[in-house]
């Protein structure tokens, strides 16, 4: 405490002493401080402003004209707006299950003692780092229809009793199979988390459950689970926030169809600002995607400052 | 415990864990490599020369075997200028990366060093400001910042894929947190030797924060890489369109030429996988170093 207060009378002595200080201060900050105005918080109190607006994409002759919140009733009477919340929130209530499943399984299994663990991580997290695109790429080729290699499979798993799926034609199927390209992109990284939270774990835990007789049921219910209580949240809350922003895979693969069933809100907004040159009603979309992701990350400190107490 | 009093049911159980080892262990290589035979396959199927074939062969084990490989693929979409100019979409994103990298390394640690280090008055207002603007998401600033950036005449330049991405406050925050845990000491000794804060900076605690800078290289370089949505919407010819962008042009087409779109993925693949095979750990150890502090 006394250090802290000598170094602070020092710096501020320092900086009354020395305005050369304060100016190399002031130009080391300025260039991070200047890009994150102009591109960062600019551009965002400008979406509030747009999204109060009536404003084009192209200028017009004629001028732009503050329409408070019609942009945003406008948007809650749009049904497309909607199927694109709905689909998200499928989305959302698909892939954590699978893509978080899956994540953790593997990073329970790549946390014993087995051999070449790195060589196996490396390869589960492989994914993770392939660009979207690419993915695309490949899971176009996986969902031909009829006698792609998912279909192939399907049919041989069921001896031929299922159909060939239209994977991505179908509306019935389209959304589950963005969540199956999506969730093998990305569990690589919540795999690693999960990864961490376990090494976090200290081993003592688990020789004390041993000594009481615990089994290894018991072991994972009462010592590991509690143990990840942070990283699940954490693992829940990117995942959901990721998921809310979903757009790469949908606007290659799909263009938000068949018959809207695709449909994100991200690819809603990039479609009524872009196709339809309304940057206002696009802008007020926006600031709807911020407020939900805001609401999510503050959703996320409540739930640690809870576990972690 | 039980090693003293019966060593014969040791030897047992330790032999039958051997064997459970094992099973496991071949179970988990299995799944890893199902995991990643999509990926196999890219590979193989743009070593393929007929994209009938190709689609032909994905439904069996044939689309993990080629018999005659053949560059062809890479010779068709490898040009500087043309239609199928993927040489120059590679170099534009890696030019794109580098840049970005470069420059954010620079600008951001240079502001986390003095969050962390300078008297600068604010300082503490500024960090909860940092903290704050991380929550907002890309896609929530696009729509004024493209309006923006083509009134400042940016449209279609590297600098309109670059200059946005440079400053963020998460690295800045990762640079901070880097060098607020760094002794005292070191500073105060320097300081008393009279050294300025750029010398400071530049001498002593740069040279010690080279796990910081390749965490924030890493997840930049991921980040700058990937970019689909922004280029999509500030790039519109040859000049400096990125490599995802121009692949995804190819789901565009009626019938799409997979062979061809093979070859630019695993183009598109190959920088980011050498790099992947040659700092694996930096890779893992900075994904984890990115979500801890989320």
């Amino acid at each position: 405490m006394t250090l802290q207060q000598s170094a602070a009378v020092r710096a501020r002595a320092g900086r009354r002493r020395d305005p050369g200080r304060l100016m190399q201060e002031t130009l080391m900050i300025a260039p991070a401080v200047l890009l994150l105005l102009c591109f960062l918080l600019a551009p965002f109190l400008l979406s509030f402003w747009t999204s109060m607006s009536n404003q084009p994409l192209v200028p017009r002759p004629t001028p732009v004209r503050f329409i408070g919140l019609q942009n945003f009733v406008r948007i809650f009477n749009d049904p497309a707006f909607w199927t694109s919340l709905w689909n998200v929130t499928r989305f959302t209530i698909w892939v954590l299950p699978v893509q978080c499943g899956m994540a953790f399984a593997t990073a329970l299994l790549l946390h014993q003692k087995i051999p070449c663990r790195n060589l196996l991580r490396g390869m589960f997290f492989l994914p993770a780092i392939t660009s979207m695109v690419v993915v695309c790429v490949i899971w176009g080729t996986l969902f031909q229809y009829p006698s792609g290699p998912l279909n192939q499979i399907v049919g041989f798993l069921s001896a031929g009793h299922i159909q060939p799926i239209d994977w991505l034609g179908d509306p019935n199927w389209a959304m589950f199979s963005i969540v199956l390209l999506s969730a093998w992109q990305a569990y690589g990284f919540q795999m690693i988390v999960y990864l961490a939270g376990l090494q976090g774990i200290p081993d003592e835990l688990y020789d004390a459950a041993r000594i009481d007789g615990a089994n290894v049921l018991q072991r994972f219910w009462h010592v590991t689970m509690p143990g990840l209580r942070p990283t699940h949240v954490f693992v829940l809350v990117i995942t959901t926030i990721q998921a809310f922003k979903l757009y790469t895979q949908v606007a290659i693969l799909t263009q938000g169809g068949p018959s809207g069933s695709t449909e994100t809100v991200v690819h809603y907004m990039v479609r009524t600002g872009f196709e339809q040159q309304k940057l206002g009603y696009a802008s007020a979309v926006s600031v709807i995607l911020f407020v939900i992701v805001l609401v999510i990350a503050l959703l996320q400190r409540q739930l640690l400052r809870r576990f972690d107490v | 415990m039980s090693d003293i009093a019966l060593p014969h049911v040791v030897v047992a159980e330790r032999s039958g864990k051997l064997s459970f080892r094992i099973v496991q262990t071949v179970c988990i290589f299995i799944i890893a490599l199902i995991v990643i035979s999509p990926l196999f396959m890219l590979l193989i199927a743009s070593l393929k020369d007929d994209r009938f074939q190709i689609l032909a062969d994905m439904g069996s084990f044939r689309a993990f075997w080629v018999s005659n490989p053949t560059l062809a693929n890479f010779k068709e979409i490898a040009h500087f200028s043309g239609e199928l100019a993927y040489g120059r979409y590679l170099f534009n994103s890696l030019a794109i990366l580098a840049i970005t990298v470069a420059s954010g390394l620079v600008v951001n640690s240079m502001a986390g060093f003095i969050l962390a280090w300078g008297s600068l008055r604010g300082k503490v207002v500024l960090i909860s400001l940092v903290v704050a603007l991380y929550v907002i998401p890309q896609e929530s600033i696009i729509m004024p910042l493209v309006v923006m950036m083509s009134r400042a005449g940016l449209t279609d330049t590297f600098a309109v894929q670059i200059l946005p991405w440079v400053a963020s406050p998460l690295y800045i925050f990762l640079f901070y947190q880097f060098f607020a845990q760094l002794p005292k000491e070191l500073y105060e000794a320097a300081e008393i030797d009279g050294a300025s804060i750029f010398r400071i900076y530049r001498s002593i605690y740069l040279p010690l924060s080279l796990p910081a800078l390749a965490t924030v290289s890493i997840l930049m370089g991921i980040e700058s890489w990937n970019q689909y949505l922004w280029p999509t919407l500030v790039t519109q010819t040859d000049y400096a369109r990125p490599i995802a962008v121009a692949i995804a042009t190819f789901f565009g087409q009626d019938s799409i030429y997979w062979d061809r779109a093979m070859a630019a993925s695993v183009l598109m693949m190959l920088p980011i996988l050498a790099l992947y095979l040659g700092f694996q750990r930096w890779f893992v150890s900075s994904f984890v170093g990115s979500a801890v502090k989320g």
